[in-house]
């Protein structure tokens, strides 16, 4: 027993972190949260180990009614969520007694809410993980976003103490003004795009296109120009420069198709035919998870090392140790 | 051409993209299933996921544990240990699938795509025509003339990407644009120079040609050939489509409906380049089929 879907929202999927390994190469992409640095922080809030079964809600929230007692953390976007009428804190656990409603709405600041619940979800896992695949039809609760009537199951754990907060810094910033800055590393396929290509790729502003989801962001901007590699190539590459041999599709790698790129996401198609002249590493996904169609993406290129290096600095975050001071201990009653 | 040394480059910060080659090439995709093979079985710590695909593989692995050049000197050294191709051979399961060619499914299909989204030439049609061949029953003759082979899985779950084994069984077509926003489960199609058979009901973009009672595919695990797996080809497996009439397709179809199913398949057969390239050169390039 857990809690009841009284409305599902616009896309309140259940979630893990890192999601499905082990089934990329049979076509089965990760899935998992965007934002899985406040996807992280809502479990560690709870008690729950790191990556444990949580919500994630795109844009409109869920209202769900407590089934039984049941401590709970909100991250990520303000969805103005309320406890039976009361405003509900952001980035702290807090007690929920049976028979109560949480409500979110519409978000006000971000894109994606975080709901984890002290124990976890307990959906049965599918490939080793609970995350949802919605265009497969597989994981999460009956492979699908959370529908009126649902009930979501939880894990049975001994009382937890509400009221933990987070240390200063820890959590990620919030989204400024609009523009995001977000960090790429060239390749695989930098090698298709000509000098004046990149520097444009670099130096313009891409908007968010409202044709994004959790298969892919797409992005409006300039035209793409290419090198030989693109224009001059065996004819099984196909017509269009951005036109490769089918190959693999990296997450988060900026996928080319015709002069559209299309940052590939947690549940992007596995393979295909264009080229990849870019990626977002891992360390900026919640930036793409927080960011609303009509917002501005400015890329800037990083190394693979550097890249590595704040992938390590946020896992470190995403600990027991960014709780405030005082508030580990009393975390089990 | 297949390159004498591969070309790494990342895909972020856990990604890297191995190329072998630049081209649509037997030998090339067949080092790329070697090669994979090769990795598999060395179970380097830190190598989470491959994908293996025509002319590279993505690696996935996890950088906590590996780094990026390591990756790199490792999986380097193990294609230069591969040696010769001619002297590998590798498992390659044959599966045979009845195929109902030009069918109701796939034509009601291509009906609904002209009536909501825009007039197009019938599929077999415009293969027939962009192929110089003289009749759709020409275009079945070669499509199920020959053995294919597993060079991909992916794109959707357990959709596999089959290249034609038999050179003179070669066709090519083009994509639907804009795609079908819908193509029925089990739908023999082709794009490019591939074929492939749709795992589940989803959108597409291949020339639809036929359909297949028999899953490639199955999320709930039914039918006895899907005990041990959710999709039924690997890379590396071979395929081959048998014309059937309407009766024995509607008899397989209530086989696999009852569950009673089993798929027909050469479960231990190998496969050696070796004996591909000295079949190849007993062709008659001059048979028409």
């Amino acid at each position: 027993m857990g809690f009841t879907v009284i409305k599902g929202g616009l896309e309140t999927t259940v979630q893990d972190y890192p999601g499905r390994k082990g089934a990329f190469g049979m076509g089965f992409p990760p899935s998992g949260p965007i934002d899985h640095w406040s996807f992280r922080l809502a479990n560690v809030l709870v008690g729950n180990p790191p990556g444990a079964a949580a919500l994630e809600c795109a844009f409109i929230g869920p209202v769900l009614r407590a089934d039984r007692d049941a401590v709970i953390a909100l991250t990520g976007a303000d969805m103005k969520a309320t406890l039976d009428g009361a405003p509900v804190p952001l980035w702290e656990s807090i007690a929920v007694h049976a028979g109560q409603t949480l409500a979110l709405g519409s978000a006000v600041t971000g894109a994606r809410t975080y709901i984890a619940f002290a124990g976890g979800i307990e959906v049965a896992p599918f490939l080793e993980s609970r995350a949802t695949f919605v265009i497969g039809a597989c994981g999460g609760l009956e492979g699908a976003a959370l529908k009126e009537g649902q009930s979501i199951p939880l894990r049975d754990v001994g009382a937890t103490a509400p009221s933990r907060r987070l240390r200063d810094g820890v959590r990620p910033p919030s989204p400024a003004g609009g523009v995001w800055e977000i960090e790429v590393v060239a390749g695989p396929n930098d090698d298709w795009i000509d000098e004046a290509g990149k520097r444009r790729f670099l130096t313009s502003d891409w908007r968010l296109s409202s044709k994004s989801n959790r298969v892919g962001f797409r992005l409006d901007g300039p035209d793409w120009t290419f090198t030989a590699k693109a224009t001059d190539k065996a004819p099984e590459n196909g017509e269009h420069p951005s036109n490769v041999i089918d190959h693999g599709y990296p997450i988060g790698a900026i996928n080319l198709c015709g002069q559209t790129p299309i940052i590939l996401m947690v549940d992007t198609l596995t393979l295909g035919g264009f080229i990849n002249p870019y990626t977002v590493p891992t360390c900026a996904w919640w930036k793409l998870g927080q960011s609303r169609p009509n917002e501005i993406y400015r890329f800037r290129e990083v190394t693979v090392a550097a890249a590595q290096a704040e992938r390590r600095r946020i896992a470190t975050l995403c600990t027991e140790d960014s709780l405030a001071p005082g508030e580990q201990d009393g975390g089990r009653a | 051409m297949i390159y004498d040394e591969p070309r790494f480059r990342p895909g972020g910060d856990r990604f890297i993209e191995m190329e072998l080659g630049d081209e649509l090439n037997f030998d090339l995709n067949f080092l790329v299933h070697a090669l994979t093979a090769r990795v598999r079985e060395a179970r380097l710590d830190g190598i989470v996921e491959l994908l293996p695909n025509m002319a590279s593989i993505v690696i996935s692995y996890a950088p906590e544990r590996i780094g990026y050049d390591d990756v790199l000197r490792e999986i380097g050294a193990l294609h230069g240990s591969l040696g010769s191709l001619e002297d590998v051979e590798l498992p390659s399961p044959l599966y045979t699938f009845p195929v109902l060619y030009f069918d109701h499914l796939t034509r009601a299909c291509w009906e609904d795509y002209c009536a909501r989204i825009g007039e197009k030439e019938y599929d077999p049609d415009l293969m027939v025509r962009l192929n110089a061949l003289e009749s759709r029953a020409q275009l079945a003759r070669i499509h199920s003339g020959t053995e294919y082979w597993v060079a991909a899985l992916g794109f959707y779950p357990g959709l596999a990407s089959l290249i034609a084994l038999d050179p003179r069984c070669r066709l090519t077509a083009p994509k639907y644009n804009p795609p079908r926003t819908w193509t029925p489960k089990g739908t023999l199609g082709y794009g490019g120079s591939v074929t492939c058979l749709y795992p589940a009901r989803t959108p597409g973009g291949y020339q639809i040609i036929g359909h297949s009672p028999v899953p490639v595919f199955d999320l709930e695990q039914r039918l006895r050939a899907f005990r041990d797996r959710l999709a039924l080809l690997r890379p590396g497996d071979r395929v081959r489509f048998v014309p059937v009439g309407r009766e024995e397709y509607d008899h397989v179809t209530a086989q696999v409906e009852s569950g009673a199913y089993e798929h027909q398949v050469a479960a231990y057969a190998k496969f050696s380049i070796r004996a591909y390239h000295e079949w190849l050169a007993t062709l008659d390039m001059s048979v028409r089929f």
